[in-house]
């Protein structure tokens, strides 16, 4: 895989309807082309793309958390409404 | 009333719905601190193209994240939150090592660490102020 084949790739996602995939891609592209024009070590650059993963990890973390927080709002919901039934 | 029970019952006693009744409830500290982290960092990623005062931030940075991380660790039920903030603290770390390897950090690195820290501080802060009250 090239440079160019990775550009492309990265290119494809600028129109996706994701954010967080917008936002991602946007961001390896600025580290990328930051590296490519020498302002940037390659260590930097592995470092950036590492924390992408991390960012990554981050979201995830963040929708589970969030699925269980509707899952508790939905279950005290019903709770509450079998208290004013019973 | 017990057509009702044989529906809850299954469901309160699965491991997802369990981890929802017991999940963490909203901590004013824990919101606050997030809050900070994701303040500085935007202030920070201004400042990058200064390494008079790039070096100090980053070591303020990743104390704070630090302080987060630490303060998450113990709050009970609270897994997918550690995991969240010891990423970030991770990613908050990895400046402040760049600045021990060399003291002519790139600022374009500089500025997308900031920026990656106020981006995840603020998928971090969306969730927390979510949890239950």
């Amino acid at each position: 895989m090239t440079i160019d084949d990775i550009n492309n790739i990265l290119a494809s996602f600028a129109n996706c309807d994701d954010p967080t995939f917008v936002n991602a891609a946007n961001y390896v592209a600025q580290a990328s082309q930051a590296a490519q024009a020498g302002q940037m070590t390659p260590q930097e650059l592995a470092e950036t793309l590492k924390d992408l993963q991390r960012q990554m990890e981050i979201i995830q973390d963040m929708q589970q958390l969030q699925y269980k927080e509707r899952l508790n709002t939905a279950i005290n919901g019903l709770l509450a409404i079998i208290g004013a039934v019973y | 009333m017990k057509r009702l029970m044989v529906i809850l019952l299954p469901l309160l006693t699965s491991c997802a719905v369990y981890d929802a009744v017991t999940m963490t409830k909203y901590d004013p500290n824990e919101y606050l601190l997030i809050s900070e982290i994701r303040v500085d960092a935007r202030h920070y990623a201004e400042a990058c193209a200064n390494p008079v005062m790039s070096q100090p931030n980053a070591v303020s940075m990743a104390r704070k994240t630090e302080l987060f991380q630490v303060y998450s660790e113990n709050l009970p039920s609270n897994g997918d939150g550690i995991k969240a903030a010891t990423a970030l603290n991770e990613i908050a770390q990895g400046l402040v090592t760049q600045y021990n390897i060399s003291n002519k950090v790139s600022p374009i690195f500089c500025k997308l660490k900031f920026e990656g820290i106020e981006h995840s501080a603020n998928t971090i802060q969306h969730v927390l102020g979510g949890r239950p009250r």
